[in-house]
């Protein structure tokens, strides 16, 4: 074994490592915004993992829509309904818990028999490396065309719909005043001159100077 | 074979972001003095008084903005291969990528007239 390989046997141990502590530390932390930053190690550690397998777009791509985009929108979900209730015990929850053990053991011997059932051929050609890029990028205009388009008609439905789900134009009034009021917990003015759209800015802006 | 070439500064990044916070911790424990008044366990010292808790329910424009981030993320990933090819793609890629880039500008477009990017 030469220097190489230690290298990169010894990063692929330590990514491994902290890949499943950081993801046992996602299930068994009660407090759910650690489990999201560690969430966060999760994927920077697949990324790492991805940089070893010699896809670099593949891992610069992980940590900028996993980490950078996904993870703080789940961090932002957890703090826009971060209540503090205590959880009374259920009682029989002793029933939920085996149910959970025994789906989540079977999808573990699911996946560990579909892992050892795969033969893994590895490609003798060499890793594209650096030229994946390039490649991505002329199979996006050529044969992945139409998923390509398609692919920002769905970024669009799914913008519109953000939109429409978080300025709540189809609540009625009274829904939308009365729990805006416990929620703006920071000084911010208040949500009826969102509606008022340019001029309540204008206003505002003029009179701070 | 050498799978990891071309990440030497990567590794040595990582090196010297992992050493920062240990050596800024252990500098500011050697200098600082130990002193255990009240004001010490304030979060700003000498600064502003903190109102209520941390652990607050933050308003739901944080949601919005990280979501059109989100949307403005994925689609800078989708063109930077285009980008990268763009001198071996020619002319059609670069309408295709426009008819892409146009669809989210719709978004975008959207986006502002409804005051979602607005902090009001």
């Amino acid at each position: 074994m030469n220097l190489a390989e230690g290298v990169q046997l010894v990063s692929l141990l330590l990514l491994s490592a902290m890949m499943l502590g950081a993801a046992l530390g996602v299930v068994l932390l009660s407090n759910i915004v650690y489990s999201a930053f560690l969430l966060g190690g999760v994927f920077v550690s697949i990324s790492g993992l991805y940089i070893l397998l010699n896809a670099g777009f593949v891992a610069a791509a992980q940590v900028l829509i996993y980490v950078g985009a996904v993870n703080v929108l789940i961090l932002f979900g957890i703090m826009l309904v971060n209540k503090q209730r205590d959880f009374t015990p259920i009682p029989n929850a002793w029933i939920g818990k085996l149910a959970t053990g025994v789906v989540c053991l079977g999808l573990f011997a699911l996946l560990g028999a579909m892992v050892l059932g795969t033969p893994w051929a590895l490609s003798t050609e060499a890793a594209a490396g650096d030229a994946a890029i390039m490649l991505i990028g002329e199979h996006f205009f050529s044969d992945f065309l139409l998923p390509f388009e398609l692919a920002s008609i769905l970024l669009l439905m799914a913008l519109v719909g953000a939109i429409i789900l978080a300025r709540r134009e189809f609540l009625p009034d009274e829904d939308l005043d009365q729990p805006a009021d416990q929620v703006l917990t920071l000084p911010e003015r208040p949500r009826e001159l969102v509606s008022a759209g340019s001029t309540g800015n204008t206003a505002d802006e003029s009179g701070d100077r | 074979m050498f799978v990891l070439s071309g990440y030497e500064y990567l590794l040595g990044f990582l090196l010297v972001c992992s050493l920062v916070p240990a050596l800024a911790l252990s500098a500011s424990k050697l200098l600082r003095p130990s002193t255990r008044g009240p004001e010490r366990r304030t979060t700003y010292e000498s600064g502003m008084e903190p109102v209520g808790g941390a652990w607050i329910q933050f308003n739901i424009r944080y949601y919005m903005f990280a979501l059109v981030f989100v949307i403005f993320d994925v689609e800078t990933v989708f063109l930077y291969p285009w980008a990268v090819a763009f001198h071996r793609l020619g002319l059609l890629a670069f309408v295709e990528a426009l008819i892409f880039i146009a669809i989210l500008v719709i978004g975008l477009v959207y986006a502002w007239r409804k005051g979602a990017l607005e902090w009001s």
